[in-house]
């Protein structure tokens, strides 16, 4: 069931890259990143706390970065949720593993998340 | 005394733009600007609020034709190029009614690229913007460049891409 929702994702990834060209921004300039970034699939919500909040789920990485995050290499760094009902929401990662993501209780739960929405996490603090 | 008043009341503006630029801008000149400028800032979440859920992109030949795949694949190069560059507006025109409108600009964007190249280049930009409730939001955006080398090799880099 889980290689199902993973293969699902990795469809979804080949879906959004087929879609378009990898070029540079405004593609005809190639400038150096303004920040270290990862992005990925999501696979799997974690589970709810008593009161039904969720603060982690299952990822598969894709996007333009080639580089695999490693575990808590994105402690601290702000996630932006790229779909579904949660378009456009921030967090703060509190923890990460190869394929999990937590994040931090300030920025509220990731209810409304759901399997297959795209998020990018980026080595810049979450502006309060 | 004026002055004070005037400085206060500036003061205050300015206080008050973050929160208007959050909210979503009104004006459709407006909602282009605070798109760039949340590029600039580095600002995702910023630019992502500027964006209808209905977006199209045509950038240089390429098409994004879902925001996700805009947001997911180009948005972030997007930000590096606006954080490594600087765009001067030299035109714009706007048009349209009721809640379509267009709004059509062209910047000197000048910089230099990862390898040194200095950048010097007229980018076109269309914008095309529909309101929802009282929010203009961008629905699509064409952007291209008067410089034939570059659009060249954009244009080659993308062949190869696609002959693979």
């Amino acid at each position: 069931m889980l290689l199902r929702t993973k293969l699902c994702a990795l469809s979804a990834l080949t879906c959004l890259f087929a879609s378009t060209v990898a070029l540079a921004g405004h593609d005809n300039i190639e400038v150096d990143p303004a920040f270290k970034r990862y992005a990925g699939l999501v696979t799997a919500l974690g589970s709810a706390d008593p009161e039904g909040r969720i603060y982690s789920f299952q990822a598969v990485q894709g996007g333009p970065a080639r580089a695999k995050y490693v575990p808590d290499e994105l402690r601290g760094w702000r996630l932006t949720v790229l779909a579904g009902k949660r378009f456009a929401a921030v967090f703060e990662v509190q923890a990460n593993t190869e394929s999990e993501i937590t994040v931090t209780l300030l920025d509220g739960p990731l209810n409304g998340l759901a399997v297959r929405d795209a998020f990018v996490v980026e080595n810049v603090a979450v502006k309060r | 005394m004026k002055v004070g008043v005037l400085r206060a009341t500036l003061v205050s503006l300015i206080a008050c733009a973050p929160a208007a630029i959050a909210q979503g801008a009104r004006i459709p000149s407006e909602v282009v600007d605070a798109f760039h400028a949340a590029l600039r800032n580095k600002d995702t979440a910023g630019a992502l609020s500027m964006l209808d859920r209905g977006l199209v992109v045509f950038e240089f030949g390429a098409v994004d034709p879902t925001v996700e795949a805009y947001a997911f694949q180009h948005l972030p190069f997007d930000m590096d190029v606006a954080v490594a560059t600087r765009w001067q507006l030299e035109t714009r025109r706007v048009g349209g009614e009721g809640n379509e409108r267009w709004v059509l600009s062209t910047y000197r964007v000048t910089g230099k690229q990862a390898d040194g190249t200095p950048i010097d280049q007229t980018t076109l930009e269309t914008v095309v913007l529909r309101r929802t409730g009282d929010l203009f939001r961008i629905v699509h955006f064409h952007w291209s460049t008067n410089d034939p080398a570059f659009q060249a090799r954009a244009q080659g880099q993308r062949s190869k891409s696609q002959a693979r």
